[in-house]
Parts: structure tokens; sequence; C-alpha cells
């Protein structure tokens, strides 16, 4: 287990090495194994005939001798007594080779008697030889017959066994090739085998490398075609590229996965920022409109009454030029601001000109009180919105009160992080269910109210993003407190 | 998925295996080979024992199916005593006379020779020569006059007043007389064939039974049936009984009493155990032959050499009988026969 565990680790280059070595060590070690012992096999072949080819030479030497006898004891030539002694002496060294025991096998024991016919002839050609010396006829020529007939007995022998031998020899070639014609099916079916045994291990091999890609093609193509979000990560069986491909593109998977969440997350947010931009559009404008609407041509009014101070100022009637001024500021401020945010100064100037105009109206009926921190005034807030609170109050707190007796307070303070601006009045009240009406967004705002109390509460929530910047007050006939709190964030002030 | 790798580990397992299986075949293919190969040789080195001592058998006619019965039995005999006899001149190329045979024997310095012996001066001087030359000699069957250690042999006298009583007896059942009787003696067989020809004679005297003899050429393989045949051709009158005193005659005699379908008017007695001859006696065309108890020869001819070895010392003399087989004992005859390991 460890041993497959540290081949799926290893590198493929390593791999097909360790694969390619392993198979090629064992093609040639079959080889070399078959090749030696095929050449042992034919040595033995080679062997087979040698002890005839040795017999034969016996024969020949043998006869060597007894010519350089038969020459010897005809002439005492020289030469022929060193032909006989050289070949006598090579005869003596041959013999060692022959068999000298006594065994049961014809061959051997024909060895043996062959071995010792020649000891006893070499002897009696010596006797000759030394007869002959001794110049006695009669006994070199006995000597000489009996080495005869030796030597006749000794071909004899030579020749028998020399057939023997053949006849075993052909029969052990004969043997031998055919355990050759075994051998070469033998060893064709061990290459068989060991090129099968190779062809599986390369089969195995491949396969750890081609599968896992597979695999991972597969993978990929999975991706390619449906949602990445669907698909799972790849299974990792070894340490190396391979595996590291596959490593890497699981890890690739999750960073996909991740980045298509984050996009998703992103375009929710986006479209939401978008709607709640439209919305407030929307609502400004709608806010405006209904503001125009209620004018019939600022611009033309706010001339008109330019020239009514200019008019006025000519004829000396002060009040009217410092009422017609206020006029001029109010709508101005209306014509003028139409952006979003505003600081809050001029959303006080507004309400101030707002309760001029008002008071010249009801000849200064309502009393208008305001608690500013100055700190505060530059703090920026959506525009129009403390009007119509001013508006309401009057229109629906003070508005049955006595002359005189109706009041308006305008506050401005730090609470904490918020800049609250609260307007008061000492009106009738509002009723509980109103109250919660209003704030649950049920009383819609009627046309003719121009910019009503719901529309200010809905463009703080799409400002402020649903935070809770509106409060309504109230008792029964001690008047209503809206509170707007506007958080202080950066850049707000 | 993970079904897919389980079925991929399970068919890279079971690859893994079959390649582990194949190494395995391999490796023991090569043992197997190895083996083979080596076993090549060992058909040209067949087993063989060694033995201490080499003793030459020299029979007069070592074609004959008695000397090859005498050297089976010798070669089984010596070879349970750690010797091994050769029966010189075999497998050879050349056909070697029995002097030339012992010459053989005593050039390749053999430890004993055992030589049926004959009268020739040729044998007596061979004989002494390898005393000689230290080489025991032992006879056989038949003596020799010369410095042999010692002669195991049969009572040739006792046989011929065997062969006479076996005349007799059939002269008796056939209510034949006179009994002419045709002896067939051996060209080259010594004196044996004189001590039974006159214990014949003995036995028979004055039992109105005719002798006749005449002579076989039973040297050779062929001339032994020629022989017998001319002599048979040459007879004007068939005798009632042949004595053959010869192996090789005896079956010649057989099978021309056969050709000539004289079965039945014919008696032979037969000389030596061959298949042929006990098939005939069953049969009824043969009435009876002596046996040589060649086991008992064998042993002692054996016996002598080994005794003469050990002590330096050998009785003169090993006598062995001959033993008379017929219709009545011939089925008694086999199964000892086969008791005895053949022969």
């Amino acid at each position: 287990m460890a041993a497959a565990n540290f081949f799926a680790n290893m590198k493929i280059s390593r791999k097909l090495v360790a694969v390619f070595l392993v198979t090629s060590v064992i093609a040639m070690g079959v080889n070399i194994f078959i090749y030696v012992n095929l050449n042992q096999a034919l040595d033995k072949i080679n062997t087979v005939f040698s002890s005839n080819i040795s017999l034969n030479q016996l024969t020949d030497n043998l006869n060597e001798i007894h010519q350089g006898l038969t020459g010897y004891l005809e002439t005492k030539g020289t030469d022929d007594l060193e032909l006989y002694y050289a070949s006598s002496q090579s005869m003596r060294l041959m013999m060692n080779d022959l068999n000298s025991n006594v065994t049961d096998n014809n061959v051997k024991l024909a060895e043996r008697d062959i071995r010792n016919m020649i000891d006893t002839y070499l002897k009696t050609a010596d006797e000759a030889v030394q007869a002959k010396r001794g110049r006695n006829i009669d006994e070199y020529t006995a000597k000489y017959n009996e080495c005869t007939k030796i030597k006749d007995y000794l071909n004899t022998y030579i020749y028998s066994v020399n057939n023997e031998q053949f006849r075993t020899n052909s029969e052990n070639y004969n043997a031998l090739v055919n355990s050759l014609r075994y051998t070469e099916i033998m060893s064709m079916l061990i290459f068989l085998v060991a090129s099968v045994m190779n062809i599986l291990l390369l089969i195995i091999l491949t396969n750890t490398i081609t599968r896992p890609l597979t695999r991972l093609s597969a993978k990929a193509e999975e991706i390619s075609h449906g949602n990445p979000e669907d698909v799972e990560p790849l299974e990792v069986f070894s340490d190396d590229e391979v595996g590291k491909v596959t490593r890497a593109f699981n890890g690739m998977l999750a960073s996909i996965k991740d980045y298509i969440a984050r996009i998703r997350t992103q375009l929710i947010t986006q479209s939401e920022m978008k709607e709640k931009n439209l919305l407030m559009e929307t609502h400004l404008k709608d806010a405006q409109l209904k503001y125009l609407q209620s004018q019939i041509n600022p611009h033309f009014l706010f001339n008109t009454l330019n020239a009514g101070a200019q008019l006025a100022m000519m004829e000396g009637a002060d009040r009217t030029v410092e009422y017609i001024r206020n006029m001029a500021d109010f709508f101005r401020y209306n014509v003028k601001k139409n952006s979003e945010t505003v600081k809050l100064s001029e959303e006080i100037e507004l309400v101030d000109s707002y309760m001029y105009i008002l008071n010249v109206r009801f000849a200064g009926e309502i009393v208008f009180e305001k608690d500013i921190d100055e700190s505060l005034l530059d703090v920026t807030v959506p525009s129009m919105i403390i009007q119509p609170l001013v508006e309401n109050s009057i229109k629906y707190g003070i508005k049955d009160l006595e002359p005189g007796e109706g009041k308006i307070t305008l506050a401005v303070y730090r609470e904490g992080d918020n800049c609250c601006i609260r307007v008061s009045d000492n009106g009738i009240g509002t009723d509980e269910d109103i109250i919660e009406k209003i704030m649950s967004n049920e009383k819609k705002p009627s046309e003719t109210r121009g910019v009503g109390i719901t529309n200010v509460m809905e463009r703080l929530d799409l400002h402020y993003n649903n935070r809770e910047v509106f409060e309504i007050k109230s008792k029964k006939n001690e008047g209503t407190h809206v509170t707007i709190k506007i958080p202080m964030e950066a850049g707000n002030v | 998925m993970a079904m897919k790798v389980s079925k991929n580990r399970i068919a890279v397992t079971i690859l893994a295996s079959i390649v582990l299986v194949l190494f395995f075949a391999t490796v023991a293919g090569l043992f197997y080979y190895k083996e083979m190969i080596n076993s090549l040789g060992r058909v040209q080195e067949e087993d063989f024992t060694e033995y201490g001592r080499l003793y030459a058998y020299i029979p007069e006619d070592p074609d004959s199916q008695l000397s090859t019965s005498i050297y089976k039995e010798i070669s089984e005999y010596a070879a349970q005593n750690g010797c091994y006899v050769e029966m010189t001149g075999q497998n050879l190329s050349t056909r070697y006379s029995k002097a030339d045979r012992l010459n053989i024997a005593i050039s390749s310095k053999v430890d004993g020779i055992i030589v049926e012996g004959d009268d020739s001066a040729e044998t007596v001087a061979l004989i002494d020569k390898a005393t000689a030359n230290g080489i025991p000699v032992i006879t056989v069957l038949t003596d020799c006059d010369s410095t042999r250690k010692s002669f195991v042999g049969l009572n040739n006298y006792s046989l011929g007043t065997e062969y006479g009583e076996e005349l007799l007896d059939i002269a008796l059942d056939k209510n034949m007389y006179p009994l002419k009787v045709l002896v067939l003696l051996d060209r080259d067989d010594g004196n044996a064939d004189d001590f039974i020809l006159s214990g014949i004679q003995e036995s028979v005297a004055n039992r109105r039974i005719i002798l006749t003899t005449s002579v076989v050429d039973a040297t050779s393989p062929f001339s032994a049936q020629e022989d017998v045949t001319n002599i048979l051709d040459s007879l004007d009158e068939n005798p009632d009984v042949i004595i053959s005193l010869n192996d090789r005659t005896s079956e010649s005699v057989y099978q021309c009493i056969v050709d000539k379908n004289l079965v039945g008017q014919v008696t032979v007695l037969g000389y030596f155990d061959s298949e042929t001859i006990l098939k005939a006696i069953d049969r009824g065309s043969v009435y009876a032959t002596f046996a040589i108890e060649a086991n008992v020869v064998a042993k002692q001819c054996v016996e002598a050499l080994n005794e003469y070895y050990n002590s330096g010392f050998v009785s003169e003399y090993y006598s062995s009988k001959y033993l008379l087989i017929n219709r009545d004992n011939i089925s008694e005859y086999r199964v000892e026969d086969t008791d005895n390991g053949g022969g």
C-alpha cells in the first residue's frame, strides 16, 4: 500500500522512467537468462561429439606409435624412434583421460579396457625396443607380433566404442535437439508472458496518468456547459503533476464560485441602490411638481413680487416692502433649491419667510419661536423638510385656536450624534390613530394640501436608509411635536 | 463519481494482481527453463555403478543360449558381491576367437578370467600367460589342463548315465527293441562329450540299444542347423532317439524333426533349458532335456575367484548337477525358474 502511494505520488516523468526501466529490465533479464542457458545447452551439444573426436585422436596416435615402432624395428631409424617416443608420450597423457574404474557402463568399461590395453601395448612395445637394442630378433619379433595383435584389438575396441558412443551421442544429440525445441517453445512462452506483463504495466501507468486527466477534462466541460456553482470539486488521489493540476483546478473552481457569489451580492446591492435613488428622485420631483403646480408661475410671481416691492418702496410702505421681500425669498427658495440637499440654515430661512408671510396674512396671530443651536446651521439636510412640518402644524394644530394663542416653536439641537429638528405647536394635538397611520405610511397626503408630512417622511426614509429619524408626539389639546433626527455622519456636517 | 473511482481502483488492482501473477509465472518459468536446460546434459551421463573388481567371462560360443544364461547369472551374482563380469569380445565390431578374447582379457588386465576350457595348446598357453600376469583363471563347464586355479564343472559322466537311463525308459515305454539311438556330439567341446558318451554307453550296455554318433559343428550360429539336416538326410533309416549334447544342436534337431514331420516317430533328448526346448517338451515334441543349474554354476565361478582373492587359495574343483526336465516336472521347473528370477 505504501509502495502504491509512493508510486502514485511520483512525478509522471519519473513514473514513466520507472515503468520503462522495470519493463526493460524484466525483458533484458529474461533475454539474458534465456541466452545464457541456451548457450550452455549449445556447449553441451558441442561436448557431445568431443568424446568421438578424442577417441579418433587415440587411434591416430596409436597408429603413429606403431608406425614408429615398426620403422625402428625394421631399420633402427632415429626418426622412427623419435616418432615412437613422442607419440608414446602423448599417448600416455591421453590415456589419463580415459576411465580406469570398473563400472557396469559398457562405454566406460571399454574405456578402461582400452586404457589397460594401451598400457600393455606400450609396455610390450618398450620391451620390443629394448630387445631390438639387444638385437634379440626372436624376442622383438614376438613382442612386435603381440603389439600388432594388441593394436588390432585396440583399433577394434576404439572403433566399437566410437560406434557405441556415436550411437549414444546421436541419441543425446537428438534428445538435445528435441529439448531445444521445447526450450524454444518455453522461451517463447516466457517472452509472451513477460510481454503481456509489460503491456499490463504500461496500461496501469497510462491509466494512472490519463484517468485523472479524463476526469479533469470532463469536469472542465461540465463547468463550461452548466453552472459552476453546481459542480463538485474533484477528488485528488496522487501528488504528481496531474494531482497538482487537479488541486489547482479545485482552487480555481472554488474562487469562481466565490467570485460569482460576490458579483451576485454586488448586483443586488447596486439594483437596490438604483431603486432607492429612483424613488427619491421621483419623490422630489413629485414634491417639486406639486409645489410648482401650486404656483402658477413662480418666476413670474417672483418678478411681479419684486416689482410690487419696488413700488411699495417708492411709496414708502416699508412693511409692504418687507412682506413682499419675504414672499419673494420664499418663492425664490422654491425656484432655486431644486437640488436634493441644503444647509440647515437655508431651511430655517425658508421657514422664517414662510412664517412672516403667514403672520402678515393672519396679522401676527401665530407666535413663532426659534431655539437654534448655531453650531448646527451647516448640517446638510434633505431640502423642503421643515417648511411642510410648520405648514402642517399651522393647518392642523393651531388653526382652530383663538388669534394670538397659536404658537409654533422650531428647535434645533444636538442629541448624541444626531442633529434634532423639532417643530412644536400648542394646538389641539393629533389623534393617536392618525399618528399611527402617518407613521405606518397609510395616510396619503391629499393633492390639495401641498407638500405633506408623508412626503417628508418618505424622503427622509429613502435618504437615511429607513432609519427611524422621524418622530411625532402629541397629546390632546397640548399640541404636537414633530422631531427629525438627522444623523451627523461624515460629510453631513 | 465515487462509484467510478472505486471501479477504476478495482480494475487497477486486478491488473496489478495479474502483473504480480505473471511476474511469478515468469520467474517460475525461468527456473523451469533452467532445469530443462540442465537436464539436457544428464542424458549423456547415464547412471552407472562402480565395482571393485573386473572378471572376464570367455565362453566357447558367446552367442549360445547356455553362455548367455550363465553370463547373466554370473553378472547378477558378481554384482551382488562387488564385482563386475564382462563377456570379453562382446559388443565389438569384430568377432574374435576364444584365444583372441583371452588375449584381450589379459591385455586389458582384468582381475580374473572365467573361461570355458578346451584341450587346445593355445588355450593352455594363454591360461598360463594369464597366470604369469597374475590373473587367476577359472575354467567352467569344460576343464583344461593348465595353470588354472579352479574348475567349476558338471559331472558329465553321470549326465551320460542319466541319458542312458532315459533311453532305457523310452525303450521300455515304446517296447522298441533294438532301439536305434543317434548321439550328436559337439565338435569343439573338449572332452565333455566323450565323458557323456561313455556314461551313456556304460548304462545301456547289453540292453539292445544301438548307439551311433555324429559330430555337429555348432561353433558358428548357422552351421548347427545345416549339419543336423545333413546328418539326418545322410541316414538310410531314421533313428528312434536322437540325443543332442549342445543347446543349439538341440533346437536344430527339434526343428528338423518338425520339418521332416517325424514328431512321434523320433524321440529327442535335448540339452539345456531354452524356451524353445521347454515349449517342445510341453508339446511332447522333445522327450526330455538336461539343464544346467546356471545360477549354481555362476555362483561357484564368482565365489571361486573371490575366494582366491580373499585367501590366495581356492578349491580345485566345484561340481554341479544337471537337472532332468520332462513333461512330468516341467510345470514345477517353470515355477521354480520364475522364482529364481528367470534363466
